[in-house]
Order: structure tokens, then sequence, then C-alpha cells
């Protein structure tokens, strides 16, 4: 059995302007010790997908429906108190960017001990000695010195070195990573990604890997998950994926990443249009104003998420033969996407 | 176990550090200890060098308004009705008054930095230095227990609006708080000794007006004194602080930090107090600071409707009797104590916000 | 502050009077309209104490102008200077009769006028540390220290520089002069440079208090004098002092408070004086007018020091006939008026001054200073407490020169007056006229009746508001930077004489160039004889007759046009038997009242 199972997730936020369908029918899994990556644009319902795993979506102007699974428990079900007990210890997130998530006015070592005490009755020495040595693991030189630092005295990747430190201080089955690397440069983003798969790798820790950007997931997960509008558009391996996408919204994405060996002169290929609202979904397949392969069943009927073939599923009205000709052909902007070597 | 040995390129530069034992101690007091080092004790000396300056400028400022404004010509105050001008020519000579006006500065600022004398009233002849310093302790007094109950008072009420936003309690608490800003001290003052004061009021609750003594004479009476008069001049304050701090709290609430506590599992309690409090709460430590300062200068509506006997009256007072020496000294007590408690907020904002740095 | 009150509440204080209370002509009660104020009948004379012990408290806003007695100047100051210092004379309790206090009889006057002896009466001692019996020689020392810079009193000039040998350069110390005698312990002797009628009558003010010259030589000889803070007393009280005779700090907390206690020394067979309770506590500070008279109300406190009752609470306190009982109203023996200055166009011509005089509108201004029960419309200026002293032999009520329905301006009259001084259609068509004026009510609410009514014969009036004392010491008083028109001015006798209302502030030689108080400048080769005769009158009925002529003929120059022969309001505790100083503005005589 998965290790997280999220069942028919649907998430609703009420405001003033209306309501927002942030996450709807979202069916997801994570194996132990596995990565799965959630790719989509902002406002696909990714973050809140995790959020509410975390059960940090508990807010009166929220509806939450469906089971998240976790271990064999709905945490949907839980209690508030209850909940904490998992969240931090047993399920851990970190996020976008490590400046404005770390506190600015007290020093990482404490921010660390801090969530050791949280969830452990151990000494306050005892919990730095943890901490510092959280520090090491994630590869900080000098830790015993940057205990005492700010988050403003450090830069951008070691923040977020400190970050996933205090996410994974206390072994948590399950890691959330909230699009880590967004805010780092090219050069960092590689060694965090390295980094979060080697711990991995030392403990069997399920990673979810959230980002708009498929090159990330390319290299670190195992499953990957394409999210769009509070959907899943299309799941299944990575490598799966990347040999024969078929969701025309990944081939989107695909097309549009940048390539170093095109000419000069060719033009990039975005996706046309908007992301949608949330509150006002398009009516059918959400994707419909933006699919250039678009016809006129998919204004009118959502498409299923339905497996194309083992371990594969798309929620697309086009044939699957139809969508393995299209994917096929995409391969050679897919060697784009060969991982690349490490340094 | 890491393999990584991440380059130390995009490190920050850090200032003085400890060595790598000592980091093992506690967050803050090991950076308190090394904020003491040169950087921060010149960053003070520079303030102070500053302040003294400003002084200066203070002093002469009051010194030119005086003189160039039209204001009552104190010879001819303290002669009297009918005096002859020879009189008055005699008393401005006594006064010093006849000198050139750069003269009479520098004799009243060798004075004052030499000897400290602040001079003498021109009104009773009595050294401005010991009127005012017979005066301090009910100006403090009044300002430090008007101090304490403005932060009981506004602090809780604006973290109970700030948790609660848009409920009833939130929504009563900010309309009172408006109600108090916008009510006139002199007037709210006024209402208080109509309605409780022992002699006049309606209901004989507290001592009325006039009856301030010193902390050591009666501390009963004292303290009892003081009541209304601290609840006058905190009403306002409070209010202030109520609103600043629901401000501060739900801004600090909806931070990624604060997000990220949650997700350590902290009880949100501890995420409130810990996280929220103690970013939205800086930057309100600071401004009491500089209120405190200012306050010490004289509460003048305050002290003049209960009639308590500080530097704030004492201000007025001269003013209204063309008092020089007397208004030069209030004003620079009062100077001195808004630079002192800038320069005092200023470093112990250092403290707080490790991220300000001299 | 205490002035704001009083302004606003004067409109309540005109609706309750518009409903009308009843009552007779003189009380309130009347219409509006009466010219004359309420009842001035001061509460009968206490000629024994009802309690021998307590304290009485008397509550003010500021502080005394100088505490020093020989500097003393002030009708507040009079409060603690006539209980703790006995000059040669003093005032008859309940009267404006002088008696002899220090002195054992009334001076005797030579024929020519040019000597004046007065004896002393024996066993008046100094309070301690001094001790000792008072001489002569202390009250020659008392009134040469007068005349000192250090020491700085401002009417030794107008009323004892006609001794021979009192120094016409002010010295910087007290010096001797030579014309004050001391034959014997027991005896002064004044010799004049000539007859002078009011000299006696100065001998009641504080500056012929004695004051022991070795005692007080070190402090006298400094720049400014600071034996006020270690002053001696002779009359019954003193000022709280320690052993050296230091009040300051013990007695005398500037702007706090001021104790007298019992004077030792004092043996109340040489005094009038009947000094009831044991401790008298002037608290200072007080800044709000209702709160004060309504402590005293409350009897927290027994009377009020500087500062009159709001019209508001007077109101209630008529209405009211128990708290009616205490509330006294004593003429202030002086006037209001508007002055105009004579030396600069337009005022330089008298119809033009008439037809100002006739415009302004006496009730209103009345009206911001509290309506009728601040006082009556004043027609001259020697005021009715004067009664035959002057009063009626300038006409009383009836001389009013420029009369208008109800005291309200005559605007058709003006017009006309201003139509023969030369405008058109009556209607001032000069350059703009300056006018300073206090900066806070009611004077400002004055000054601004006085712009309002002046509009209406044309006038543009540019106002200049600025702090009571600004507006005296920098402009009024000042005849280089004196506006056109000062209208927050008037004058208090210093004693019941008229010439002390009449010649400092219309006699052409008394126009100084600073400090002047002749504040119309005015200069008339006519008044002026009339006043050099008048001051040497030294039988009293000629004498009065005089100085009411020249009331009228002031009065018919419009150079300062009256308004108000003030009243000034007293209020006590229900807790003391009353007394005032009835020629001191009503002022709470201390020394004569007692706890019941």
């Amino acid at each position: 059995m998965a290790l997280l199972e999220i069942v028919d997730l649907s998430v609703q936020f009420h405001t003033r302007d209306g309501v927002v369908h942030a996450v709807d029918g979202v069916s997801l899994a994570v194996e132990r010790g596995r990565t799965l990556g959630i790719v989509g644009e902002s406002g696909s319902g990714k973050s809140v997908t995790a959020l509410t795993v975390m059960g940090l979506t508990r807010l009166p102007n929220a509806t939450v429906s469906g089971r998240v699974r976790f271990d064999g428990v709905d945490l949907l079900e839980l209690e508030s108190d209850e909940m904490r007990l998992i969240r931090g210890r047993r399920i851990a997130m970190i996020f976008q960017d490590p400046m404005s998530s770390l506190h600015p006015l007290y020093t990482v070592g404490w921010q660390v001990e801090e969530a050791i005490l949280a969830h452990e009755d151990v000494s306050r020495a005892k919990a730095r000695a943890r901490a510092l040595e959280g520090l090491r693991e994630v590869g900080i030189a000098n830790a015993a010195e940057r205990l005492a630092s700010y988050p403003h005295e450090l830069s951008g990747g070691m923040r977020q070195r400190v970050m996933i430190a205090m996410a994974l201080v206390l072994d948590p089955d399950v890691l959330i990573a909230d699009e880590p690397t967004t805010a780092l440069d090219v050069t960092v983003q590689a060694q965090i990604l390295e980094l979060i798969r080697d711990l991995q790798s030392e403990r069997g820790t399920a990673v979810v890997l959230i980002t708009h950007d498929l090159g990330v997931v390319a290299e670190t997960a195992d499953e990957v998950a394409v999210m769009y509008a509070g959907r899943v558009a299309e799941r299944g391996s990575m490598s799966t994926i990347l040999s024969v996408p078929q969701h025309p919204y990944t081939w989107g994405l695909l097309q549009s990443i940048p390539r170093l060996d095109a000419p000069r002169l060719e033009r990039l290929h975005p996706i046309p249009g908007q992301p949608p609202s949330l509150i006002r979904v398009p009516s059918g397949c959400p994707f419909h104003p933006r699919c250039s392969h678009a016809f006129s069943r998919c204004p009118r009927e959502e498409p299923a998420l339905l497996e194309a073939e083992a371990g594969h599923a798309v929620a697309c009205h086009l044939p699957v033969s139809e969508r393995r000709r299209i994917g096929q052909a995409l391969q050679s902007s897919l060697r784009a996407l060969e991982p690349a070597s490490p340094r | 176990m890491a393999s990584l040995a991440p380059t130390d390129a995009e490190a920050v530069p850090r200032r003085a550090t400890p060595g790598d034992g000592a980091a093992a101690q506690g967050p803050t007091a090991s950076r308190a200890w090394s904020a003491l080092t040169s950087s921060t004790a010149r960053y003070i000396g520079r303030r102070l060098l500053w302040g003294v300056f400003l002084l200066f400028v203070v002093s002469g400022l009051t010194f030119l308004i005086f003189y160039v404004f039209p204001s009552a010509d104190p010879a001819a105050l303290r002669a009297g009705r009918q005096a002859t001008p020879q009189l008055i020519a005699q008393i401005r000579h006594s006064l010093g008054l006849d000198k050139p006006l750069y003269d009479q500065y520098w004799i009243y600022m060798k004075g004052l930095v030499l000897h400290f004398d602040l001079g003498y009233s021109y009104q009773n002849n009595v050294s401005v230095r010991s009127e005012i310093f017979s005066r301090l302790p009910a100006t403090i007094s009044l300002t430090a227990g008007a101090f304490v109950v403005w932060m009981l008072a506004g602090i809780p009420v604006g973290i109970i609006s700030a948790i609660r936003p848009r409920s009833l309690l939130d929504r009563l608490a900010m309309g009172g708080s408006l109600l108090a800003i916008s009510a006139p001290v002199y007037w709210l003052g006024l209402i208080l000794l109509l309605l409780f004061s022992s002699d006049i009021g309606v209901v004989h609750l507290l001592p009325g007006s006039g009856s301030y003594v010193p902390l050591t004479t009666d501390p009963r009476q004292w303290f009892l004194s003081l009541v209304m008069p601290w609840l006058v001049l905190a009403a306002a304050f409070a209010a202030f602080y109520a609103r600043m701090v629901r401000g501060n709290l739900i801004e600090a609430m909806a931070e990624d930090f604060v997000r990220t506590a949650r997700a350590k599992g902290l009880s949100e309690r501890r995420v409130i107090v810990r996280h929220g409090l103690r970013a939205a709460l800086t930057p309100v430590v600071t401004m009491a600071g500089l209120d405190l300062g200012i306050l010490l200068g004289g509460a003048v509506l305050t002290e003049t409707v209960f009639n308590i006997p500080g530097v704030g009256r004492f201000a007025y007072d001269s003013i209204v009797n063309s008092d020089f020496p007397a208004i030069q000294g209030t004003v620079l007590f009062g100077a001195f104590f808004i630079i002192g408690a800038n320069i005092v907020v200023d470093v112990l904002y250092a403290f707080i916000d490790p991220r300000v740095r001299y | 502050m205490k002035s704001f009150s009083i302004a606003v509440l004067a409109v309540i204080g005109l609706a309750l009077l518009a409903a009308g209370c009843g009552g007779q002509s003189s009380t309130v009660g009347t219409t509006v309209r009466s010219a004359q104020g309420v009842s001035t009948t001061p509460p009968s004379e206490p000629t024994s104490c009802t309690t021998k012990g307590g304290t009485i408290t008397v509550l003010s806003a500021g502080d005394v102008d100088h505490i020093d007695p020989g500097a003393a100047y002030y009708s507040f100051t009079y409060e603690i200077t006539r209980p703790t210092q006995r000059g040669l004379l003093g005032v008859q309790p309940g009267t404006t009769n002088l008696v002899p206090d220090l002195a054992a009889a009334m001076p005797t006057v030579s024929a020519d006028g040019k000597t004046v002896t007065v004896e002393l009466k024996h066993g008046v001692r100094f309070s301690p540390p001094v001790n000792r019996a008072v001489t002569s020689a202390d009250v020659k020392y008392a009134i040469e220290r007068g005349f000192s810079a250090s020491v700085a009193n401002g009417y030794a000039g107008a009323y004892f520089s006609v001794i021979q040998g009192a120094p016409t350069a002010t010295p910087r110390f007290p010096e001797p002069i030579s014309g004050i005698e001391t034959p014997n312990p027991y005896e002064l002797v004044f010799h004049l440079t000539r007859p002078e009628a009011i000299f006696t009558s100065a001998l009641s003010l504080p500056l012929t208090a004695p004051v022991p010259e070795s005692y007080a030589k070190p402090f006298d000889d400094q720049a400014v004098s600071t034996y006020g803070l270690h002053q001696i007393a002779t009359g019954p009280y003193m000022i709280a002092n320690n052993s050296s005779g230091n009040v300051n700090g013990i007695g005398y907390q500037p702007g706090k408070l001021i104790e007298l206690v019992r004077n030792p020394n004092w043996d109340g067979s040489t005094d009038f004086r009947l000094a009831c309770a044991n401790k008298v506590l002037f608290k200072e500070g007080f800044q709000d007018p209702t709160v004060m008279a309504k402590t005293i109300l409350s009897g927290s406190a027994d009377a009020n020091g500087d500062t009159p009752p709001p019209a508001a609470e007077l109101q209630s306190i008529l209405a009211n006939p128990q708290q009616k009982k205490e509330l006294f109203f004593t003429p202030t023996g002086g006037s209001r008026y508007i002055a105009l200055n004579t030396r600069k166009p337009p005022f330089d011509k008298l119809l033009v001054r008439e037809a100002v005089a006739t415009v302004l509108d006496k009730n209103a201004m009345r009206l911001t200073r509290g309506g009728i029960v601040d006082g009556a419309i004043a027609t001259h200026f020697i005021d009715p407490s004067f009664g035959d002293q002057g009063f009626t032999q300038a006409g009383g009520y009836t001389f009013n020169p420029f009369p208008s329905p109800n005291d309200s301006g005559d605007v058709a009259k003006a017009k006309a007056l201003m139509t023969k001084a030369g405008y058109p259609g009556g209607m001032y068509n000069g350059p703009q006229v300056s006018m300073v004026a206090d900066n806070t009510p009611p004077g400002s609410d004055t000054a601004k009746v006085v712009a309002a009514d002046l509009a209406k014969i044309g006038f543009n009036v540019k106002q200049v508001s600025v702090t009571h004392a600004t507006m005296y010491t920098k402009f009024c008083n000042v005849p280089a930077n004196e506006p056109n028109i000062c209208p927050n001015v008037g004058w208090l006798p210093d004693f019941h004489e008229p010439q002390t209302i009449l010649d400092p502030t219309f006699n052409g030689k008394n126009i100084l160039p600073s400090n002047n108080s002749n504040w119309p400048l005015l200069n008339d080769p006519a008044i002026n004889t009339a006043m050099d005769r008048a001051e040497k009158l030294l039988g009293t009925s000629e004498r009065y007759q005089a100085w009411g002529q020249i009331d009228d003929m002031v009065a018919r120059t419009a150079s300062a046009v009256p308004w108000l022969w003030e009243n000034y309001p007293t209020l006590f505790s229900a807790r003391v038997v009353p007394a005032l100083m009835v020629d001191n503005e009503g002022a709470p005589d201390v020394a004569m009242m007692s706890v019941r």
C-alpha cells in the first residue's frame, strides 16, 4: 500500500468574489522511499494539495472533501491536536523562499532546535547537538558557527539547506518540498536537488517535489503528476512521461522549455493563453481554451483520468493512438532534458 | 556522511563572530555579546556626540525664538506696572538683557556646560535647575505609571483583536480605541474629575485635582491621586498601541515564517506568541521608548487639569510668564529626554532585531 | 484656559439671563439691559473669631508676582503681604479707609504739606529668626531698597520719588535717602520736595513694611535680590521658614504652594487683624475655574484667590439660596477701556473718536466677560466704589458723554459724527487701522466685538493677537510700537484716591518711551494743568471735586472709551466666616476669616 494516498481530494475556498475551486478531485499516491513530482503552473492547485495534506487548510472559509490516507489513517478525519503530532514529525514541508520562510529574528540553530523540541521531550543541549548534526548532514560548512547565524546572514542556498535540515531533523516519513529551488540560482538549484536526492537515498524518506519546472523533476522524480486547474492532467512514472507524454498540456510544458542547442533565431513556444480562473473554471476540460488539439467534445465533457497503459493515467478526450503519436514525435525535444552531468 | 562540500562562495561575509565553541550558547546571548564590540560602541559614541550637538542647536533655536518673535519683555514684567523706564533699564542690565544676543547666549552656555547652571527664573528668582529637579519626580510618576497602564491595556487588546479579526470583540475594541484617541485629554480629565473626584465629583471615589503628594510623603495618597491622571494620559496611547499591535500582528501572522512554524507542528499558541508576536512587537517596543521620552518632557495638559506640579506645568507657566531661563531649561530637558530616548531605542533595536547592524 | 471656559459659558449665561430669574433691580435677574451690575454689598465684617485655630485654604491658578513684599504689586500677592507685613498704614477691614497699622496714629502733615511725620507703635517685633523690635530705621530701609534695581519696586518712583533725596537714576543696590529722617527709633519724618496730597495714602502700600537692614543687606546686594526667599514678617502670620529664615521649598514652593503659619512674635493687642486660623494654605496651579469653584463649594477649599468662578457657575450659585450666601461681588475700583492712539490719524481727530465712543456696543462687550454679573457699564473712569471720593463728583451713573440706547451703540449718531468729521456717508474711507489684542478669551472676544462695531462705520481693523503680557510690554506700553487701538486695557487704583486712576493714565507728563500707561498718549494742556493743580490739594473735598471734574474732561476727549466698572466675584466655602478686602478687588482677607 502507498505510504501517502490522496483520494479524490477537493478543496474550495469561499471568498467574497466567489468560490475558488483550488483542488478538484485530485488522486495521487506516494510510495515509501520514492519521489513524486507534481508539476504545474501557479494556480494549478499543487501547493494547496500539499498544504491540505499537512492540515494547514483547516480554515473557516475552506471546504475539504475526499481522503488523505497516511500510513492507513485518514488525516482529514483527525482532530487538530492529533494532526499536530504528525505535522512536522512524520510529514514535513519546506517552502519556496527560505528568506521569508525562516523567522528573521531567531538564529537558525534555535529554529531547528524548536522543530525538535516541539515533538520530542529532550533537553535543550541535546536538541542543540542534534541541530548541529542536522546542519552538518545537509552539508553546511562551519556548522557549529552557523548555529548562531541569523537567516539574513546566510546565502540563499544555505538557507534552503537549513530549511531541509529543519524538516528532516526528526526523520519524517514524507518530505514535501514546495518549489524548493525556484528562488535560487541555477547552480545552487542543482546542489539542493542533489542534496534532497542523497538524503532520500540515505534515509528512505518519501519525497513530494512540487515545481513548475519539468526540468527539475526530470532529475529527481520517480513518479510525476502534471496538474492543471486543480486537477491531475497526466500521471505516471517519470520515464514513461518523458518518453511518451500523452497530454496536450504536458506537450506544451515540454515544448516551452528554451533549449541551449536550438538555433538562435528560433522563437520560444509558450503555451498560449492564461491559466484559468479557479472561480470560473472553463467547462468540460479546463485546458480546452488553450489546447491546440481541442475539438467539439472538449468543452462539453470533463475528461476522466483513465489509465492509458499500466501506471500511466491521462485525462484527455484525444484517442490514445493519437496521443502516442504526438508524444513520440516530441522525442527529439525530450533529449534536451537528459540529466546534466553532475559537477 | 554527506559527501557534498558546498562552496562557501555564496556565504555572506560575516561580522565578528565568536569561536566555534562559543556558538553553542543561546541565540541572542552570544549575539548580544558580539554586538558590544567596536562597531556598536562606535555607533553609540557617534550618536551621543550628535545628541550633544543637537542640544546645542535646540538651545540656540530657543534663544532665537524667544528674542526674535514678539513676546513679553521680561524686564518690564519684572518691573511692574508703573515702573519708570530707568528702573526697567536697570533691570535689563541686572538680568544681562542689554548685552548683545550672542553674548547672552555665550554666558548662558558657559554656565550650562561648566556648572550645569540653568540660570534663575525671572519670575521668582529661584534656580531653574532646582525647580526642574524638584518637579521631575511628579512628571516621572505620571509618565511611568501611564506607560505601564497603556502597555498593559493596549497590547493585550491588540493581540486579542488580531487573533479574532472582524469579530464582535475586535470591532468593539477598535471602535472604543477610536473614541479614546479622539477624546481631548483636557476634556477627559475634567469629565473624570466631575464624576469621580472626592471633593467635586458625583461619586466620591478618588482624590481630586491638586491632591498629588510625592511618593516618599504618603505612598497611598500618591497612588490614589495618580489613578485618574494615569487613565487620562494612557487612554489615547493605549488605543493607539492596540490598533498598532493589531495591525502588526495580523500582518505578521500572514508572513511565510508563520506558515513554516505551523508546518513544524507547533501549537497555535506558540506560533502566535513566539513567531507572530515576536515579529509584531519589535516596532512597538521602540515606539514605546520614543513616546516615553517625549512624555518625560512633561505631559502639560494632564498636569494642568489635575494640578500635578510637574515639569510640563512648569514649562507652560514659564511660557505664559515669558520666563526665559525657565523656558530654556524645560525645553532643554525635554530635548534631552527625547534625544536620549531616540538613542536608547536605536541601540536597543540592534539587540532586538539582528538584521539591524551599525 | 480659565477665560476659555468663561467665554464658552457666557453664551449659556446669556440664555439663562434671558429666561429671567426675577429679583430687585440691583441683583441678578434684572434684564440684560440693566446698566448697573449685581449687588456689591460686602459680608459683614467679623469683629471676633468664631473659632481660634484650624486651617484656611485659598486656591489660585497662578503664583504671586513677587514673593518679596518690597516688590509685590498685584492684588493676589496682597493676600499674602497683608497678613504678614505691617506697613505704616493699613486698610480698615471691610472698608476702603486707611487706618494706622505700624503707625501709632495717622501721619501729621505740616501746613506747607512738605513734611510728613509718623509715630510708630511700640511692641511690634520681627518674626524669627530676627525677633527684635521694629524701629523707624527698618521702615526707612524698606522704602530705600524699593528704588534699587535689585528689588525693583514698580510704584516707588510713582509715589515716593517726591521724597527729598530719592534717587532719580536707579541705583543697582539700595542707597540711603536723605529725605527720610529717623530722629528716634519710633519716629519717621519724610521731607518732600513739594506737597503731594496722596503721599500719606501711599504709606499704606507694602513698600512701607519694615525690613531689617543688617539681615537683608546680603540678599539685597545681589543683582536680583533674594530677600523675598528669606523674608521676615511683622504681621500675625509668616511664610513658613527654617531656622535661618529661608522660605524657599518650605513655606514658598513656587507655582505650587504658599504656607502661612503664626508669627510667634506678633502681639495681637497692637493690631486690628484677628488672625483666627492657625495656618493658611495658598494652593496654586488650579487652572480650571469650574474645578476651582466646585472645590470651594464642596468645602475642600475656602476661597478663590485669583480666578473668578466662571459665569455658568455664578448663575447656578446665585440660583441656589444656600450657596448664594457665600458669593460676594466687589467693585474693583477701576475701569476697563478701549484706548485710541491720539498721536496717529485717524484717532487724532476728536470727532472720529467721538464716533467710536458712540458706536461701541458696551453691552455686547460686557457679555464677553460674563454679562451683568461682571459689573456695570462704565461711562467715565472713577468707579462707583469711590462713592463721594470722586465718583459722585464725576457725575455718578448719570454722567454719560456718549449715550446710546441700552448702551448698545448708536450707529446713526456715529455716522453723523463721522460725516461731520469729513467722511462721506459717515463711513471711514482711510487706510487700515491696527489693533493689538489678547489672544485668549475673554480679551480676544472683546476685541472682536470692537472690530465688528468699528466696521459699522467703515473701519477695516487689522488685528494682531498676542499674549496678554506681550500685548502690554511689546506693543501698547511702547508708544513707538503702539497700534491705533488697544482694546484690552484698563486701570485699577493702588488705593482709594482718584489721582491713582487718572494721573498715570491720562497725564501728558506721564507719557514714557517704554512701560507707558498713558495708552491714548493724551497730552491735553488743560487736563495736564488741572491734574497738576489737583495733586497739590490737601483738603479732601476740594481734591475729590477737582478730580471728578478731571474725570469728566478726560471722558469727553473720547481718547479712551470706558465700558466696564468691573465687579469681582469672591466665593467662600460654607465652613468659614467670610471676610474680603473691599479695597483690593474683594480678595479673601485671611487675617480676618475664621473657621466656623
